[in-house]
């Protein structure tokens, strides 16, 4: 059971708020917002654990809305979306904090273990 | 036109039309994206129960399903490919897996070979070391002696791409049965042979006594400090 509460940042609507219904479905307490700059004004709001990020909005750059969240609070783990063919964006959002990168279209299964994991990771902080 | 412009003018072409096809590629993943989420929601509904008992219409729509997620995986796997193939152009040279190179341009050139009903085997070498050359230029260079061996060949036979370490070099070979005399001159036009010398690379055909013809790519890394001159 995912004990963190799951925030989704994409501007694909479709894409969130269907995620986020499957989130939902699997007992998980998630929302989705649509922008970078909607998700870093929700932080205190939604207080999310864990944060499902894209790389590419258009209004703020994944990487720079990581940066804000980790200013925010560095416990919050981040899983980014990337739709890069190379993995080396991924890499790159990993070295600036991100907990671990997912490519798009997203295979659940590995998504959910991306969660697990960093749910887990909070639990033992 | 002074012909430095003119080539000037080819390689920002080159460079436009990657970063269009990288932003296509981009854009087709995150249509791929809700196709598979919406997808996966049918799917995790569907077994939640919602249509009841009818075991006969659960199994057609889980069928369904099933072969959407199939396709969705295809396409985007097709679609890596041609970001990986897109942002090659992105600088004139780099380190590469040649092995990685060739499986990423394989992508595009298996419907050919499908269209000619040609058999496409595989030898690759293991443990290459990484080539320091022109990736885009390779591919160009691949792409032209796969469709010239494919010219030569028909239903039913098969073409094997290899590659090895040979020394310092590392070789890309195409083998195919031979059908008929191959004609060096199919292999050597003169703008494709400036293309091998430009990326330091040597062409050869083999043509052994057990009717098997290989046409040969020798490459070896360019000089780091030469490729950085303009």
């Amino acid at each position: 059971m995912i004990k963190s509460k799951v925030l989704i940042i994409d501007d694909e609507i479709e894409f969130a708020s269907t995620l986020c219904q499957r989130l939902k479905l699997r007992g998980m307490a998630a929302v989705d917002v649509h922008s970078g700059t909607e998700g870093i004004a929700s932080l205190p709001k939604m207080n999310p654990g864990i944060i499902i990020l894209d790389l590419k909005m258009p209004d703020m750059n994944g990487i720079d809305v990581l940066e804000k969240i980790k200013e925010y609070d560095p416990s919050i783990e981040v899983i980014m979306l990337t739709g890069h063919g190379s993995s080396g964006s991924g890499m790159e959002a990993k070295e600036k904090g991100a907990f671990d990168y997912a490519m798009k279209p997203l295979d659940i299964t590995e998504l959910l273990s991306a969660i697990e994991a960093a749910d887990n990771k909070r639990s033992k902080a | 036109m002074d012909i430095n412009m003119e080539n000037s003018i080819r390689q920002e072409q080159i460079e436009s039309f990657g970063r269009l096809m990288a932003g296509f590629a981009h854009d087709m993943k995150n249509h791929l994206g809700i196709i598979r989420e919406s997808n996966g929601l049918m799917g995790d509904i569907l077994g939640m129960g919602a249509l009841g008992e009818d075991a006969t219409l659960v199994a057609r729509l889980e069928k369904s399903i099933a072969s959407i997620e199939r396709r969705v995986v295809i396409s985007a796997n097709i679609l890596h490919h041609l970001s990986g193939l897109a942002h090659r152009p992105d600088t004139p040279c780099s380190s590469f897996q040649i092995n990685d190179l060739l499986e990423e341009e394989y992508a595009f050139l298996e419907r050919f070979s499908r269209l000619k009903q040609v058999a496409v085997g595989w030898e690759l070498g293991e443990g290459l070391p990484a080539l320091y050359n022109d990736p885009a230029l390779l591919q160009h260079i691949i792409y032209r002696i796969y469709s010239q061996c494919l010219e030569l060949l028909g239903n039913g036979h098969t073409l094997t791409l290899l590659t090895a370490q040979e020394g310092k070099n590392t070789l890309i070979a195409f083998r195919f049965p031979k059908t008929s005399q191959v004609d060096e001159e199919i292999f050597g036009n003169d703008i494709l042979r400036a293309a091998i010398a430009k990326i330091g690379g040597k062409l050869e055909i083999l043509e052994n006594s057990s009717d098997i013809v290989d046409i040969r790519l020798i490459l070896s890394s360019l000089d780091v400090d030469n490729t950085l001159q303009p």
